[in-house]
């Protein structure tokens, strides 16, 4: 059998490169993909020529909770940035913070840690609150490359952060293991890798700006713009996450895409200057349209890659590898899996390695913080690439995307080290975990 | 050229339309089709969940509970079946004991599709066929392939971490959607909620004495064939799967339900009742992750080259060779264990016994297949037949 799904991934393999050569874009480079793997897969009937459709249909709304989230965050960023506001922040950032720049490099990595950190999603970061953070990066002297860089780790690493981790969320859902005793295995080293990557991203200013020339270069705002009219779309954004938090059996489910919706009404609302909300709207539908395609695409793969064995001969392939090999593999193939499967790469890598290491005396919650401080990593990796693209959209950088991930290298060794390393001395950190509940 | 961006433009959108018709009917279809159940002689009355909870009335979410009655009073216990939806041999034993189990005395009340929404949803990114078929002396008996989770159709949005009733404990978004973490419910909560709030209500109006959940398990999940029990239970547990042991020639070890992990059936109901809850595990390789295609054949035979290899590197929690794990074994375990526990407790409390005839045992269903006990819905009394 493994060799007729080997030929099926061979066949989806060169699929993509056939498309990519005919200068296809990423999105239907993977569609032609996951068809030919659907067809190589129908000739041995796994699946049947006559499921092949409802396959790629079905595939197809893996992610629509995600598409939803990515959209209307979007509009809400798009709004407050129209109005004004993303121009505000960053003109009283640089302002305040000029002069001290570690204590600015720290409250802005807070900045980028919040949203991530209360929804589980790096990019909700990158679009909440990603332009203005790297617009106030630019200002500080920081090129572009390595703003774009900065956003990449810590929003990653937002993700990562607790309470919201969706990928320990669907590994301890899938191993029975309880969510809880994450706070400190995730926090503690989220913080510690967020302040490495701004310090070593971020120390050094390359562009000798003054503070006077930094003001200058800084975008007008509307002249009744106010704190107030930037904080209470946040206000009630935050407001609407945190209410269900403390009012669970009282407050209506709201859901992010609702709630994202709420806080852009708000916004076009408080806004000092006058905004055509439909135009607005399919404006930034059009930009990221690429990265839903990715998604709704990323979905159709996933399905056709588990309806034809491609995906359980890739997780065979993990969990037959020796110990120490895996372990040190993990460096790599958790990455790659992120980048090909984004949050499926849990389930179908994550579940059966947790279930393994647990049984041979791992801690389960340490390594599955470990697992997941790796992850994130992935989403810089095509074809997927969703937190790396929005990182270079948000910052505007212009130049090669190889480039930009190159010069993520540093904070990205160290991560996997650490990541690594708290899965290999899971069971001597336990106390972290006891330590948090 | 402009000419030909529009010729492509209609070319592309007749062949989304042509995919989405022809890929969305099954779906459609599937979602609409019932199972057609034939009452067996025990069947003594048929009521909905939702007479135990009005927030779950007119909702997909209600599901038929069957009520066998004995002639003598006894105890009372329930058999909940398809609490996750995609684990379909619990649903299967609990059918062949509505259309062959008689009770002499107490009630069994069976629920074969708790989560009803489950039931009528698929799995988007895991490709699992829509329906699988068993054999049956006259002919193929067809069922719906469901999903763990209800479906976002019926419950939606999904919070963006779940909150557990009344703990407060965070759980993974995906569980508010289900029924195997949204015990003990509230009445008027998530629709999920609402169905486990229900079936509490049932046990705690009906004073049932016992609870059966009945589920499959991944064979590389560490917590798979065996009976999950709270220290209340663990007796009864402990004797039944010691008795099938001796008796039957299958092993089913029991595990102890974790206090720190909460919304589960077997923690729940035990702290929220005066129920004695068990929740039965039986390997179900179909859900493991590193197998070859998920086809019905595979969730039928459980044979996989794949998990046969890993068998041989010790990588698996059961016993795993050539024969695979097939749906017999699987119902087969889940019926024999069902009665066991029926039967060690009624040993305990004589006075609330419930006591029941007709139900094959593991080697019956081995040897005869799962099919030979379901009755022809075509030669059956119309009044006898459920549609669900």
């Amino acid at each position: 059998m493994s060799g007729q799904i080997g030929i099926i991934l061979g066949v989806m393999i060169l699929a993509y490169a056939a498309a990519k050569a005919a200068k296809l874009s990423v999105e239907i480079s993977m569609f032609l993909s996951a068809v030919a793997g659907g067809i190589g897969g129908a000739l041995v009937r796994t699946p049947s020529f006559g499921q092949l459709f409802r396959h790629l249909v079905e595939g197809s709304f893996t992610y629509l909770d995600v598409i939803l989230v990515f959209s209307t965050a979007t509009i809400f960023m798009a709004i407050i940035s129209e109005s004004g506001g993303v121009n505000y922040v960053v003109r009283a950032t640089v302002r305040y913070f000029y002069n001290k720049r570690v204590i600015a490099l720290l409250l802005l990595m807070i900045i980028i840690l919040i949203p991530g950190a209360l929804t589980g999603a790096g990019s909700i970061s990158l679009l909440v609150v990603g332009a203005p953070v790297a617009m106030a990066l630019g200002l500080l002297g920081i090129p572009k490359r390595r703003v774009a860089a900065i956003l990449f780790i810590v929003a990653g690493l937002s993700a990562a952060a607790p309470p919201v981790n969706i990928w320990a969320m669907i590994l301890t859902a899938g191993t029975a293991i309880p969510y809880v005793g994450f706070e400190l295995p995730l926090g503690i080293p989220v913080l510690l890798l967020g302040t490495f990557t701004v310090l070593v991203l971020g120390l050094r200013k390359q562009a000798a700006t003054t503070f006077e020339k930094a003001l200058k270069g800084m975008p007008e705002v509307p002249a009744k713009m106010s704190w107030w009219r930037v904080l209470i779309p946040f206000l009630v954004f935050f407001g609407s996450v945190l209410a269900y938090r403390i009012w669970p059996f009282r407050f209506p489910v709201l859901g992010l895409p609702l709630e994202f919706t709420l806080s852009a009404v708000a916004a076009w609302l408080v806004s000092p200057k006058k905004i055509n909300i439909l135009t607005l709207s399919r404006d930034t539908v059009k930009r990221l349209l690429p990265l839903l395609a990715t998604i709704v695409v990323v979905g159709m793969l996933q399905q056709v890659m588990t309806a034809t064995g491609v995906r359980g001969l890739l997780s065979f392939a993990v969990i037959s590898t020796p110990l120490v090999l895996l372990i040190l593999s993990l460096a790599v193939v958790i990455p790659v899996s992120e980048g090909v499967l984004t949050y499926g790469a849990a389930a179908v890598v994550g579940i059966p390695l947790i279930w393994y290491l647990d049984s041979i005396g791992f801690h389960a919650t340490v390594a599955i913080a470990g697992l997941t401080l790796l992850w994130p990593l992935g989403d810089g990796l095509p074809p997927t690439a969703l937190i790396g693209r929005l990182s270079v959209m948000v910052s505007e950088y212009k130049e090669s995307y190889w480039k930009f991930l190159r010069s993520t290298w540093l904070p990205w060794l160290l991560i996997t080290i650490v990541g690594i390393l708290m899965i290999v001395f899971s069971a001597r950190l336990e106390f972290l975990v006891r330590w948090s509940m | 050229m402009m000419r030909r961006t529009w010729v492509i433009k209609a070319i592309l959108v007749v062949s989304f339309l042509a995919l989405t018709i022809l890929g969305g009917l099954g779906l459609y279809e599937q979602r609409r089709f019932d199972i057609p159940i034939v009452a067996g002689p025990g069947v003594t009355k048929v009521v909905k969940l939702s007479d135990y909870s009005q927030g779950l009335k007119g909702t997909i979410a209600d599901t038929l509970v069957f009520i066998l009655e004995g002639k003598e009073a006894g105890g009372k216990a329930l058999i909940m079946a398809n609490t996750h939806a995609n684990e379909p041999e619990g649903m299967l034993a609990a059918l062949i004991m509505i259309e062959n189990a008689v009770v002499d005395r107490g009630t069994l009340i069976i629920i074969p599709q708790f989560n009803h929404s489950a039931s009528r949803n698929t799995k988007p990114g895991d490709g699992y066929p829509l329906y699988f078929e068993i054999e049956t002396e006259w002919g193929k008996k067809t069922f719906r392939m469901g999903n763990r989770d209800a479906s976002p159709l019926d419950q939606w949005p999904d919070p963006d971490v779940y909150i557990h009733y009344p703990e407060k404990q965070l759980l993974s978004f995906i569980d508010a959607r289900n029924t195997n973490r949204t015990w003990p419910g509230r009445p008027n909560g998530l629709l999920m909620e609402r169905v486990t709030f229900a079936a509490m209500e049932i046990m705690r109006r009906e004073k049932v004495d016992i609870a059966v959940d009945i589920h499959g398990a991944e064979t590389m999940f560490p917590v798979t064939n065996c009976i999950v029990a709270p220290e209340k239970s663990l007796r009864i547990a402990t004797m039944a799967a010691l008795t099938v042991k001796a008796k039957e020639g299958f092993d089913s070890h029991v595990e102890p339900s974790p206090v720190g992990f909460r919304g589960l059936s077997h923690r729940e109901i035990g702290d929220h009742a005066e129920t004695l809850p068990f929740l039965l595990e039986a390997p179900i390789p179909f859900l493991d992750q590193p197998t070859g295609p998920k086809t019905e054949k595979f969730l039928l035979d459980g044979k996989d080259p794949f998990l046969l290899s890993l068998a041989r590197k010790k990588k698996l929690f059961v016993p795993y060779d050539e024969s695979g794990w097939p749906v017999e074994k699987r119902v087969g375990q889940h019926c024999s264990l069902t009665m066991e526990i029926l039967r060690q407790h009624a040993k305990r409390v004589p006075d609330r016994a419930v006591e029941v005839r007709g139900v094959p045992r593991y080697a019956d269903i081995v040897k005869n297949g799962v099919g030979s006990y379901f009755h022809d819905p075509a030669k059956a009394e119309r009044s006898k037949i459920y549609l669900n």
